[in-house]
């Protein structure tokens, strides 16, 4: 029970934490309106993994380890390539809104609406093939034998609770600060998260052989960090760490995390900052 | 803003669509029939229904008794390369994984508690008519380019064995100047066939460990510690070996070079053994001979570099032709590329044989690294490509 439940926070994690991130944002700066947006996203990533679920398991047809590997791998890759968007537009919306401009934003203005649906599809599809499977596994196995193994999708959906209500408290805690702490924050745990996810990713590509040193690890930590733990499975659920890291993995992250982090704290400075003086000619 | 981000999104959602349609096509509605295996973790044990399957689409469903999460794999014969694998089987759970195995022997591996190497099993998939190798038109390729790797081997193992032979009557001989120069071209055999000469794993160590690799209260022996009684300048301290003690060492290099050609003459290859190897061949320059490491006595690495480079692209071009028909820009690149690394060897070559490796300049090794893996990413496909 426990082990499922483990499960099913992980992964839970891993697909509330962008979005309730995604909706703090949105409320705080007034643009409810944008909100069904996000759900419909998140509607649509649920519904798709579920079916798609389903079909897999209940269906004549499986989908081989290469094609599940590689479609994880992708869908990892994609999702970095939308929040690392998602945070730059964040930022820059931001600056637009010092002041009074707060909440007269023109919808239109803000990129195309299926920006938000996107990244909302990707942050909740990633990870949701993989879970449905589980769910419907899960579910198997409570009609298979009715008196004893209703755990297993218990536990599971128990997991899932608990992240969407971790995913709520961080999303309670983010509206009670300030606009710029938010972003800064918000920003910089993303770029952090992001970073996981991309590391996760090129980790699922060596698996299915498309990238080379599966087995060159950096550092292999799992006697310390047992990957079966509470601690682990949340250090897996928000930052996607691995207790055994290949080299690639370990490269490919430090060479995401590095230039961005820069980039945006290079941002954030300018925007908590106070207004240059007009430059004096010499 | 608008148009990259729609560009953006249409090329990243791209592939995932590809990688959809192209799943239900390789599933191709083939039916499972004893191909079923059911495997049944616990958190001790592994149980496998059969350690035996005919080729072609084979389904696992693993079931989970333990009380941990556990992870089921198939591996390749090397114990590494991940086959296949099913992840996150939760305690009561059952998982399907669907995988489609060419003949060849694999491990099973079950790792409850999700670390570890797993509780392992020997698992062999037998020849059937539905390997998902190649069609019968291409049959004949592909008898072509095994019957011609089959020979390859044997000829470099046959050369192998005569230049040891030479090599270790002069150094048995004391004729230290002579040896010298025979040791990198009677290596160049050895390292044409790495990886078949690695894969007997008993082999392998006693006759090509470095000092630096070996495991504490290992015996050193085989090429590399003669190469260090023949360049002592390096060592700190070094006693120089007795005659006694050189004839020894050499006996058992000559020993285990002859075992060797004897266990290659009745080697059988596949398809994908061929391109895996091309693939391995690479990846030990980048390990051990761009890097120097291999040859850190004598310094005479890039005839290793070559001899691997060789070994790669023979086992590529008897290959080239069916890969011009399954992924014919692959087949372009990798010719490139293999042209590409061998002008920087080219550039290198003397009067008897190569720059040794610490006169190299670094942007020299860094040139020769870029290179290296430039092959190395379209190498990777080539297995992809022979079976698809």
């Amino acid at each position: 029970m426990l082990a499922n439940y483990l499960i099913g926070l992980r992964e839970g994690l891993e697909a509330a934490l962008v979005v309730s991130i995604l909706v703090a944002y949105l409320v705080k700066t007034k643009r409810r309106g944008l909100l069904p947006r996000i759900w419909f996203g998140v509607a649509i990533a649920v519904l798709v993994s579920l079916g798609f679920g389903f079909a897999l398991f209940y269906g004549p047809r499986g989908l081989t380890f290469e094609a599940q590997e590689t479609i994880g791998g992708t869908l990892s890759i994609v999702a970095v390539v939308f929040v690392t968007w998602m945070i730059f537009w964040m930022a820059r919306a931001a600056r637009s809104l010092s002041g009074e401009l707060r909440g007269q934003i023109d919808d239109a203005a803000e990129g195309p609406w299926w920006g938000l649906v996107l990244v909302a599809i990707f942050a909740v599809g990633r990870e949701g093939l993989e879970t449905a499977l589980f769910l419907w596994s899960a579910t198997e196995a409570v009609s298979r034998d009715t008196d004893s193994t209703w755990q297993p999708l218990v536990g599971a959906a128990l997991g899932i609770v608990t992240a969407v209500v971790l995913a709520y408290l961080l999303y309670r805690g983010a509206i009670s600060i300030n606009l710029s702490t938010f972003f800064t924050w918000t920003g910089g745990f993303l770029i952090l998260v992001a970073g996981g996810v991309l590391s996760y990713g090129v980790h699922d590509l060596q698996e299915a052989g498309v990238l080379p040193g599966l087995h060159r690890l950096a550092w292999d930590v799992s006697d310390t960090i047992d990957p079966t733990t509470w601690y682990a499975t949340l250090l897996k659920g928000i930052f996607n760490f691995s207790p055994a890291t290949t080299v690639l993995e370990a490269t490919v992250w430090v060479l995401y995390v590095v230039p961005v982090m820069f980039l945006f704290v290079r941002g954030a400075r300018r925007r908590t900052s106070p207004p240059a003086p007009a430059p004096v000619h010499s | 803003m608008r148009k990259p981000l729609l560009v953006a999104a249409l090329l990243v959602t791209t592939p995932f669509f590809a990688a959809c349609t192209e799943n239900a096509k390789d599933d191709g509605g083939k039916s499972a029939d004893g191909r079923s295996v059911s495997v049944t973790s616990t958190d001790d044990e592994c149980k496998v229904s059969t350690a035996k399957v005919p080729a072609g689409t084979v389904t696992f469903n693993v079931t989970n008794d333990g009380s941990q999460v556990t992870e089921f794999y198939l591996l390749g014969d090397d114990g590494l390369r991940i086959v296949a694998e099913v992840e996150n089987v939760g305690p009561q759970l059952s998982r399907q994984l669907v995988v489609n195995a060419p003949a060849g022997t694999y491990f099973t591996a079950c790792k409850p508690g999700m670390k570890g190497d797993g509780i392992r099993a020997d698992f062999t998939v037998t020849k059937s008519g539905d390997e998902p190798t190649v069609s019968a038109d291409d049959q004949q390729l592909v008898d072509t380019a095994l019957a011609n790797y089959s020979a390859y081997v044997q000829d470099q193992s046959d050369q192998l064995v005569a230049k040891t032979q030479e090599f270790v009557k002069l150094y048995k001989a004391g004729d230290d100047d002579a040896a010298r120069t025979l040791y990198p071209e009677a290596r160049t055999h050895w390292e044409r066939i790495e990886t078949v000469a690695e894969s007997f794993g008993d082999l392998d160590p006693k006759t090509d460990a470095r000092e630096a690799d070996l495991e504490p209260g290992e015996k050193w022996t085989g090429w590399h510690r003669i190469e260090k009684d023949l360049w002592p300048e390096l060592a700190k301290n070094y006693t120089p070996l007795t005659p006694q003690q050189r004839a020894t060492y050499a006996d058992d290099l000559m020993k285990n070079i002859t075992t060797l050609d004897t266990r290659v003459q009745g080697l059988d290859y596949t398809v994908d053994q061929i391109a895996n190897g091309s693939r391995g061949l690479l990846e030990e320059v980048a390990s051990g001979k761009v890097t120097g490491e291999e040859e850190y006595w004598s310094h005479t690495d890039l005839w290793d570099f070559q001899a691997n480079v060789d070994g790669a692209r023979v086992g590529f071009e008897g290959l080239k032709p069916i890969v011009e028909q399954t992924n014919p820009a692959l087949a372009k690149t990798l010719t490139t590329r293999f042209a590409d690394l061998q002008k920087l060897l080219d550039a290198q070559k003397t009067a008897t044989g190569f720059t040794f490796y610490d006169d190299l300049t670094p942007d020299e090794v860094q040139d020769l690294a870029n290179a290296v893996n430039a092959l190395s990413e379209p190498l990777s496909q080539l297995t992809a490509a022979v079976l698809s």
